[in-house]
Order: structure tokens, then C-alpha cells, then sequence
């Protein structure tokens, strides 16, 4: 990469041993409890995280992509938001859910198998659908963002994606319109090193931050393990989004801990070595010496946020496992708002169908 | 104490099985929920799956190195306090055995032989052709008349029939009909001249087999009974029945009367078995019941005559040249011609006749 | 015999087309350190190296605009897309220039490129990972499509659609990927466009390809059981279709029921059932029926099993056409 001038390191406040730049601390102009807040989120985000990856492996979910390692990029930048800003996940972002308040229950039902989409109610909830296909909701994002652009609001939109997203097409032409229309839009690339097995040498030949220069809009490299960090330069990102109307790339540096998913074969495209040089600078160790460091929170502290843990874990495990589908029907009622009659007479299938099964499985009468 | 089965889920889009590695805990640990319980390898990688109960390990169902299939055993858990019904697990897509949904699943019948409807085209299962007129009365077809419908339909489709004819002067039969009365003490059997036409007709069957026979068209074989049970055509409410009389060769003409009575009152009650309406070797109609002279009755397949019995009233016959009123009747023998021909067939009937007209010989058919 | 799955039929299919032929090339997301996804392309890059079976982008338009280029510069090239779904971004490029450029030009430039993914849901996966589009394909010209049903079937499928000078979009029933079959590799096994009767009957044909299959065959075996003989026709081949047995086999049964994932309307059924009326109208003793998921995106995993044809509605199908 010649002629292109690169930070040599990603933006940083906490080091991974826990010494942190006073300075810039002090700068974020957050109080004692929302930094020990911070440190709260980043263990529930995990507790959840595991509970779900649990889960999965106990039948209890279809599928689950897990978040391991990329706790605070997550946590970090959610809580720079504010209550108008509208969140467009890719599918991992449990710990964006969290930290925006979701019923986190209602937020695996799309895991679990029982209905498509994290919610019923994405408007009230600020918070778009998951979207599988890699990319695509990075367009939505940004026509969000068109959207409250042309009502004068003082909200941001941001797009959560990882590396990967950034070769599809749909970032560029997402990057492309965001900086002709001047949307308030906040692109958050997750860099976890990996898509699925493609490793970030393969996926793109250019650092990602630096392709916001190619769309005219600033590009961040920030620390995505140090919380701080990231909160930092998404509540810069939030500002100029909501006051210039200018967007930022956001590349967050972390690691996909876990594999892509319980199908995943992570021992077939990396080596454990780096997997465990990754796991030293895991980010809620990292913060917690901080804390610990800095006086800002004491034992007990931390212990009362483990019992919090385990209640949201035991909650989130009662939850999913009493989870039941609803009716096939109820499906095709909500293809349209106003339904077809070919589709209504195959309704009256379904729901005849169903009701037979219902009633051969019930227990034979004694 | 609650025991819980874990099955094993799919673990990756379709998977059908996953093959034991190592077991992490021991048969009688307890065992905290998600503690790491048991290793397994599936096509696409190796996976450690967590406890997804808080308890004691009672029971391993698959040893290291056997592969389970999804939704298989994997481990019982006893679990300390009783629990609700252990939550429904996805189990994964790609294997599905349901025995009991087996069980439940429609029944097909083959399709009936095609047939055109009058226009020509196969009409609709079910509403009215379009354009017809609602005037119609539709009378659906089922059960019972359904299935008379459709043998008849096969009796007059595969067997060739021919009728034959013959005027009974039915003087003797009548007179031995009187005497017969009149010998009947205790028992009160209606002495209908049925019965002593169905004990005639076996005798003539001895001399012509032929008559007691079925013809096999997957053999090509006629098949001359050595049994002798009589069918009797019955009307009831739900159609033509016929019950059987067994053993005509080996009975008395009151005795065929009063079986005759039972089984037909029977048929009529709808309490007949099947013992009693299946098994006949040759039929006998009595059209005579409902006013008939004669007519062309329809051969109870796989049978290959059946005989019909006119009503006996006065008629003018010609009696040693003169004409004469005698109590007369027509019979009617309808006969597969596949395994009689006209002249065999002839003979036979003559005979039939002859003996219901001969006083003497029907003394000596068997009487009780 | 051994016993071979579909994953390892089509395993050894690449291979032996990347051995028998310098030209053809294996790419697409994961399939070359990882092995696919589904391990379909397992060690194949350790056998070739890197220039032949190798990694991309995550970028669906790119592979298979990049593979209208490569057929171009002389390669014959098998990209995979990871999923059914996510053919979509790539859309463009199948229909506009895939199915086309031979058309375009006169007939002078081959698009010998097969592109492959799994198809079909049932396997209790995420959203977007269990579509059947093969209606899009079918109802674009100068696509061909495959949709094996089976393993042994599989490797001679995906051979001869390597070996075939037109573009084919292999459909491969992720359902079917670990079934098993025990029999000899062929590659002189029955082409494209020739269907099979996998069981014989006379009283009505079920015709079905891909994940279907296997449902209608057990569908056969439980009709038996009342004394009904249904036919099992597997297409194998969607696009050329191949008429003659597909009539052939109606016209002697009176009777067909089409079984099909995707959704009712627009599916490739519909064209099934038109061709039969066009062919074989005289023959039929009831309409041709079409058993197929609702008109609905498909279901999350839990409801899945409620929306794919089943034994039971395969059966109320069968008997319906009996009874008519």
C-alpha cells in the first residue's frame, strides 16, 4: 500500500493492562457511575451472549451467532447514543440490544425459530430487524438517515457491519449516497478479523477506515476492545452526524472469539496461538483492572454485577426455553395488508391442517 | 426426583447425526447447567455441548466413538426438584421419525374404473356441472348401496348372461305345498313354494353341476362346486341382500323354510354377519313376492345361474288338448353362458321343472 | 459398496473435474481453507492450490460477474454461493449477463460456467438460508438448471453440467446433503435434461425434484399400504425439462400431483401442470394438482415443517386426483 499515509495503531484510551490515559478520560465527560455503568453493560452483554451460545448448543435455538471478544465494541457504541438515534444491526449485535433497553427474549425469537426479526415494532423500538443477507441493511441506514435529514431531526442512524460487509456493494453505493445526500449516518464496521474464513487480508486490500477517503467523510480506526475508546469516537461520530450532517466510518479492531456459528470449524483457517493472543486483550478483563485501578469500582461492586448476570441469564434461559411458535397462519396474514384470495384460501389449509395435527397429538382419550 | 432426557439438536443446518468423542463428566456427577458435558463430532466440526441441566448424570446412552443420531438418546438427568414438563427441544429438520403421525396419515383407495359421465367428459367430484338446473334430486350412493351397485355393475359387465324361460304348471307343487301344511304340527313355518324350489334346485344341481359352478377368468377354469348353498335375494331397506342358506343338499324342505325366514328377517334387521350373506354357489330370487311374471335376474357373480320364481296364480294352459285353468308360474334361469350352453342349460331347467311337477318325487325330497 | 453422501459425491465430482480439466476453477466464500461451509469443497485446495480453488470477498455480484470474465479469458468456472438467498445480490449478473452472452452474441461466446448452491429449507437455519428459486432461473432463457436428488445422482449431475457449454445453476438440496448412498460414481451417468422414474406405478404420478423426492418416495411407500400405486417421477433437471417421460409416465397413470418447496404461485410447477395440459390433456382422468408451500417468505425454524409439503398433504393431494 504505497502513497497512502496509516496510523500505526487504532485509537486507544485504556491499554489492555487496564493503564488508561487520565486525559482523555476526563474528556469523555462521563461521571463515576456511568463509567462503572459501562462495565456493568460489558458483563451482561457477555452473560447474555453466553447464555444464548448455551442455548443453541442445548437445542433451545436454531441458530446463534455469538458476540465473544466483541463485547465493547458493542456496548461502547451504543451508549453513545442518544433516545431519537435508530440502530441497523447485522445479526450480532445482542449487546447493542441490550444497551438500547430490548426485551432480550423477544430479541432471540429470530434465533429461536418463532418469528423473523428481533421485533414487532422496529419504529418504537429504534431498532431495525436483524438482516442476514451481509450488507444489505447498510442501504436502509442510510435512507433512514435521508429520511430524518429531510424532517430537520437531530438524530444519527447507525449501521453495524462487520469486515466482510465492506466487499459486498451495497456498503459502497451505501457509502456513496450517504455522502452525496450528506445523510446523518454512522457506518460501524465490527472488524473481527474474519468472515467466516476469510481472514482480513483476503477480504479487502485496503485498511476499511481508510475507504471513507474514496466518499469524502472522516474514517476512524479505533481499539473496538477498549470501551472507552469506542464510545469516544462514536459520540464524536453522533455529533457531526446530527450537527454537520456528515457521516463516519467507524473500524473498530476486535476478534470473533468464538466461531462464526456451532457449525463452524475454527481450527481449519486459524491457529490457537491466535486465538489466545487475542484473549489477552479481552475487553472486560481490560476494563475492570481499570476500574479496579482507577478506585472506581471495589469487589463488591463487581460481585453484585455477577448476581445481576446470572438473574439476566436465568431470565433470558426461562424465557427461550417456554418459548412456542404461534399459528402458521399467522404467517400468512401478515404477507399483506390486504390479503389475496389465493392466499386466503390457503390460510384456510393451514389453519385446517394444523388443527388436525393438534388434535392427533393430543393424548388419546382413556 | 424428576428424570430428563437430553437428546442430541442439530447442530448445524441438516445435520442427521453427531458421533460421541469424550464424555466430560462421569455416570452418578453432579452437575451444574452449562458445565461442559460431553464432546461430540459432527460432519462439520468438533463441539462441546453444555449441561442444559442442573443435576446428577444418571445415565450415558451413547459410549465414545458411538454416533447418535439427531433427536437420539444422549444422556438422563435426575433432577432434583419436580419439574414441569421438560421444555420442547428443536431438535433440528433433516431426520424425522414420527412413528404415531405414520399412523395418522390419510388413507388412499384405489380409483374407481373410469367411466364418463353422460356428457362425456369426467364430471367435477363434487357442486353441479355448470349449467344444469337445480330441479334434480341427487341421491348420493353410499355404504351399503354402493357396494350392491358395484358388484352388480361387475356381474353384468363380466358374465355373459342368457335368459331362459319355462311355464311351470305348479298344480302338483301346490298340492304338495297343502300337504305339506298340513303335516306341520309344532312348527309354524310359512310354507312358501321357495323353499321347496330351492330344495328342488340342489337336487337338480347333483345331476347338473354345471349350474353350481363358477367360472374363473384368471385361470380360465370353471370351478364345479361340491357344496351346495343357496343364496336367497332379499329386499331391505338398504338395498338387494342376499343370505345364504348352507347345506341345502343336507336339509329338509321345512328346515330350509324357517332358515330361510331367520336369515331374511335378519338381512332385513341389519343384524345379518357376514357368515350369513357370503358364500352362496347358486341364488334364487322370488320375483313372484312383488308381482313379477317372469324377468331376466342378474347373476350374483361369481355364480353362474341364478333362478327366478314368478308369481304362482291361475292361468289358461293347454292340458291334454284342452284348455285348462291351473295355477301357473314362469321360471326364469339366467345362466353364464361361458360355462353353459344353451342345450346343457335346457336340460337342466327341463329337469328343474320336471320334478316341480312330479307329486311323487317331491314326496321324496327330505322333508324336515 | 460403500456408502457415499451427497457431500462426498459432489466432493469428488469437483475433483474430478479440476484433475481432468487445467481450466476449471472452484471459488467462491469459504470454500477453500475451510472446505465449504458444508464441506462440499473439502481439501480440494490443498490437492490444486490456491490458483484454482481459493477464497473471495464476500461479494455474491462479484463472483458471478467475475466468472462471466473468467469464462471470457478461457476458464471454465464453478463458483459457489453460500446459500440459495443470497444468490439475489448476484441476480444482475445471472440474468443479465450469465444467461445472455451467448445470445448477444450470436452464439460466438460460451458461458460454460456453473454456479452452485445449496437449495431448500428444512434444516432449522436463520432467515434467508432455505429459498427455492428456481422459478427465477427457469423464467430466465439460457439458464440451465440442475436439481439432483440423490448422491450418485448428484456426482453425475454436477459432471456433466461442467462438461456443458451452457451456464447451470446447480440446485443442490441442502436437506439432502448428508443422506447417504451406496453405488458407483459415474460419470457417464444419465445428463441433463433426462428425468427418472425412481418407482413405478398406475394410478397417479407424483413428480418432484430435489428435496422432494425423497418425500414423495415415502409418500409411494405408505399409499401401497391401501393398495394405490403412485409413480415417482424425479425431474433431475428443471431447465431443459424432459417432456417425453414427464408425459409419458402421465399419460399412462391419468393422473399428476406436483410437489414442490417454493412457494404455490409462479412456482415451477405451475409450468409442470401447463405443459401437461398442453400434452397430455386427453390422457387425464383429474387435474394436475400442485402440492407446495404457501404463498408466504419462508417460515422461521419452528413453523418450517408446517409450510414444506408433507406426507399428509401429499397424500390429500393423491387422493383428491383418486377420487375425482
Amino acid at each position: 500500500m504505497t502513497g497512502v499515509a496509516e496510523a500505526t495503531e487504532p485509537f486507544r484510551i485504556v491499554a489492555p493492562d487496564g493503564r488508561a490515559n487520565e486525559r482523555l478520560v476526563h474528556r469523555l465527560g462521563l461521571d463515576d457511575d456511568r463509567l462503572r455503568q459501562l462495565y456493568r453493560f460489558l458483563r451482561l452483554a457477555r452473560g447474555a451472549d453466553r447464555e444464548a451460545a448455551a442455548l443453541q448448543l442445548q437445542g433451545h435455538l436454531a441458530v446463534y451467532g455469538p458476540l465473544l471478544g466483541q463485547e465493547a465494541a458493542q456496548v461502547g457504541s451504543a451508549f453513545a447514543l442518544g433516545e431519537e438515534d435508530f440502530v441497523f444491526p447485522a445479526y450480532r449485535e445482542l449487546g447493542v440490544a441490550l444497551v438500547r433497553g430490548l426485551d432480550l427474549v423477544r430479541y432471540l425469537y429470530g434465533w429461536k425459530g418463532i418469528l423473523h426479526g428481533s421485533s414487532p415494532d422496529p419504529r418504537s423500538d429504534r431498532f431495525a430487524l436483524n438482516t442476514v443477507p451481509v450488507s444489505s441493511h447498510i442501504l436502509h441506514a442510510v435512507g433512514w438517515a435521508m429520511g430524518a435529514r429531510l424532517d430537520r431531526k437531530r438524530a444519527c442512524a447507525i449501521a453495524y457491519f462487520g469486515d466482510g460487509a465492506t466487499s459486498e456493494g451495497d456498503f459502497h453505493e451505501g457509502c456513496n449516497f450517504a455522502s452525496v445526500f450528506q445523510a446523518p449516518v454512522i457506518f460501524f464496521c465490527q472488524n473481527n478479523q474474519y468472515a467466516i474464513s476469510v481472514p482480513l487480508r483476503r477480504q479487502t486490500g485496503a485498511p476499511i477506515h481508510r475507504k471513507a477517503e474514496a466518499y469524502g467523510f472522516p474514517g476512524v480506526w479505533v481499539d473496538g476492545n477498549d470501551v472507552l475508546a469506542v464510545y469516544h469516537v462514536t459520540r464524536e461520530a453522533v455529533e457531526r452526524a446530527r450537527s454537520d450532517y456528515t457521516p463516519t466510518l467507524i473500524e473498530a479492531m476486535t476478534y470473533r472469539v468464538d466461531p462464526h456459528s456451532t457449525a463452524d470449524d475454527p481450527s481449519r483457517y486459524r491457529t490457537r496461538e491466535e486465538e489466545a493472543s487475542w484473549q489477552r486483550l479481552d475487553p472486560i478483563e481490560r476494563y475492570r483492572r481499570f476500574l479496579t485501578a482507577t478506585g472506581l469500582a471495589d469487589e463488591a461492586f463487581f460481585e453484585q454485577v455477577e448476581e445481576e448476570t446470572q438473574q439476566l441469564a436465568s431470565t433470558i434461559r426461562a424465557g427461550v426455553t417456554s418459548l412456542q411458535p404461534g399459528p402458521m397462519s399467522d404467517l400468512l396474514d401478515n404477507v399483506f395488508a390486504e390479503m389475496p384470495a389465493t392466499l386466503a384460501s390457503q390460510r384456510d389449509e393451514a389453519i385446517s391442517l394444523a388443527g388436525a395435527e393438534r388434535e392427533s397429538s393430543e393424548p388419546a382419550a382413556r | 426426583m424428576s428424570e430428563q432426557i437430553f437428546t442430541l439438536p442439530d447442530l448445524g443446518e441438516g445435520l442427521e447425526e453427531a458421533e460421541v468423542v469424550r464424555w466430560l463428566v462421569a455416570e452418578g456427577d453432579q452437575v451444574r447447567l452449562n458445565q461442559p458435558l460431553v464432546e461430540v463430532l459432527t460432519a462439520k466440526t468438533n463441539v462441546e455441548i453444555p449441561s442444559p441441566f442442573e443435576g446428577v448424570v444418571r445415565k450415558f446412552h451413547a459410549g465414545e466413538g458411538e454416533v447418535v443420531p439427531v433427536g437420539g438418546n444422549l444422556v438422563t438427568f435426575e433432577l432434583g426438584a419436580a419439574t414441569e414438563e421438560a421444555p420442547k427441544v428443536l431438535v433440528g429438520y433433516g431426520v424425522k421419525t414420527d412413528a404415531s403421525a405414520a399412523k395418522r396419515r390419510p388413507r388412499l383407495r384405489p380409483p374407481d374404473p373410469v367411466g364418463a359421465a353422460p356428457s362425456g367428459r369426467p364430471q367435477p367430484a363434487t357442486g353441479q356441472p355448470e349449467g344444469t338446473q337445480s330441479l334434480d334430486e341427487r341421491i348420493p350412493v353410499r355404504g351399503t348401496r354402493r357396494i350392491i351397485a358395484q358388484h352388480m355393475t361387475a356381474s353384468w359387465t363380466q358374465i355373459p348372461h342368457v335368459t331362459s324361460f319355462l311355464t311351470l304348471d305348479a298344480t302338483e307343487l301346490e298340492a304338495f305345498r297343502r300337504e305339506l301344511a298340513a303335516n306341520t304340527t309344532t312348527q309354524r313355518a310359512a310354507v312358501s313354494p321357495l323353499p321347496v324350489v330351492v330344495r328342488a334346485l340342489v337336487e337338480v344341481c347333483r345331476e347338473f353341476p354345471k349350474l353350481n359352478s363358477s367360472f374363473s377368468a384368471e385361470t380360465e377354469e370353471i370351478i364345479l362346486k361340491r357344496v351346495y348353498h343357496v343364496g336367497i335375494a332379499a329386499e331391505t331397506d338398504d338395498g338387494l341382500l342376499v343370505p345364504v342358506i348352507r347345506d341345502v343338499d343336507a336339509k329338509g324342505i321345512m328346515t330350509i323354510a324357517r332358515e330361510i325366514a331367520e336369515v331374511v328377517a335378519a338381512a332385513r334387521e341389519r343384524r345379518a354377519t357376514p357368515h350369513q350373506l357370503t358364500g352362496s354357489t347358486i341364488t334364487v330370487t322370488n320375483t313372484g313376492t312383488f308381482g313379477a311374471e317372469f324377468g331376466t335376474p342378474i347373476i350374483n357373480a361369481p355364480e353362474a345361474a341364478i333362478l327366478a320364481l314368478g308369481v304362482i296364480e291361475p292361468r289358461a294352459l293347454i292340458v291334454d288338448g284342452e284348455i285348462q285353468i291351473r295355477p301357473a308360474t314362469t321360471l326364469s334361469l339366467s345362466f353364464d353362458h361361458r360355462v353353459l350352453d344353451g342345450a346343457e342349460a335346457g336340460r337342466a331347467f327341463l329337469a328343474l321343472r320336471d320334478l316341480l311337477m312330479d307329486r311323487e318325487r317331491l314326496r321324496s325330497l327330505p322333508r324336515d | 459398496m460403500p456408502e457415499i453422501t451427497m457431500v462426498q459425491a459432489l466432493n469428488s465430482a469437483l475433483r474430478h473435474c479440476l484433475r481432468e480439466d487445467d481450466r476449471v476453477l472452484v471459488y467462491g466464500e469459504d470454500v477453500g481453507k475451510l472446505g465449504g461451509v458444508f464441506r462440499v469443497t473439502d481439501g480440494l485446495q490443498a490437492e490444486f492450490g490456491e490458483e484454482r480453488v481459493f477464497d473471495t470477498p464476500l461479494a455474491e455480484s462479484a463472483i458471478v460477474g467475475t466468472a462471466v470474465g473468467l469464462a471470457l479469458a478461457g476458464w471454465r468456472p464453478v463458483p459457489e454461493i453460500q446459500f440459495n438467498a443470497f444468490a439475489y445480490p448476484a441476480l444482475n449478473q445471472i440474468i443479465s449477463h450469465v444467461a445472455k452472452y451467448r445470445s448477444r452474441s450470436a452464439g460466438g461466446v460460451d458461458m460454460s460456467i456453473v454456479i452452485r448452491m445449496p437449495t431448500g429449507g428444512g434444516i432449522g437455519a436463520a432467515e434467508h438460508h432455505s429459498e427455492s428459486p428456481e422459478s427465477l432461473f427457469a423464467h430466465t432463457a439460457g439458464l440451465k438448471i440442475a436439481a439432483p436428488s440423490s448422491p450418485l445422482d448428484a456426482f453425475s449431475l454436477l459432471v456433466n453440467a461442467i462438461h456443458a457449454p451452457d451456464p447451470v445453476i446447480f440446485m443442490e438440496p441442502t436437506i439432502r446433503y448428508w443422506s447417504k448412498e451406496s453405488g458407483e460414481l459415474r460419470t457417464d451417468g444419465l445428463p441433463l435434461g433426462v428425468a427418472r422414474i425412481l418407482r413405478h406405478g398406475s394410478h397417479c404420478t407424483l413428480i418432484a425434484w430435489g428435496s422432494s423426492v425423497a418425500r414423495c418416495l415415502e409418500a409411494a411407500e405408505a399409499a401401497e399400504e391401501d393398495g394405490v400405486e403412485l409413480e415417482v417421477l424425479d425431474l433431475r433437471t428443471l431447465v431443459p425439462l424432459d417432456l417425453e417421460t414427464l408425459i409419458g409416465s402421465v399419460r399412462k397413470t391419468g393422473r399428476a400431483v406436483v410437489v414442490q418447496e417454493a412457494p404455490l404461485t409462479a412456482g415451477f410447477g405451475a409450468e409442470i401442470v401447463a405443459r401437461i395440459m398442453e400434452e397430455a390433456f386427453d390422457a387425464l382422468h383429474a387435474p394436475a394438482m400442485r402440492v407446495a408451500g404457501y404463498d408466504i417468505p419462508y417460515p422461521p425454524a419452528m413453523l418450517e415443517e408446517q409450510y414444506l409439503p408433507s406426507l399428509e398433504r401429499i397424500l390429500v393431494a393423491a387422493d383428491r386426483v383418486l377420487r375425482y
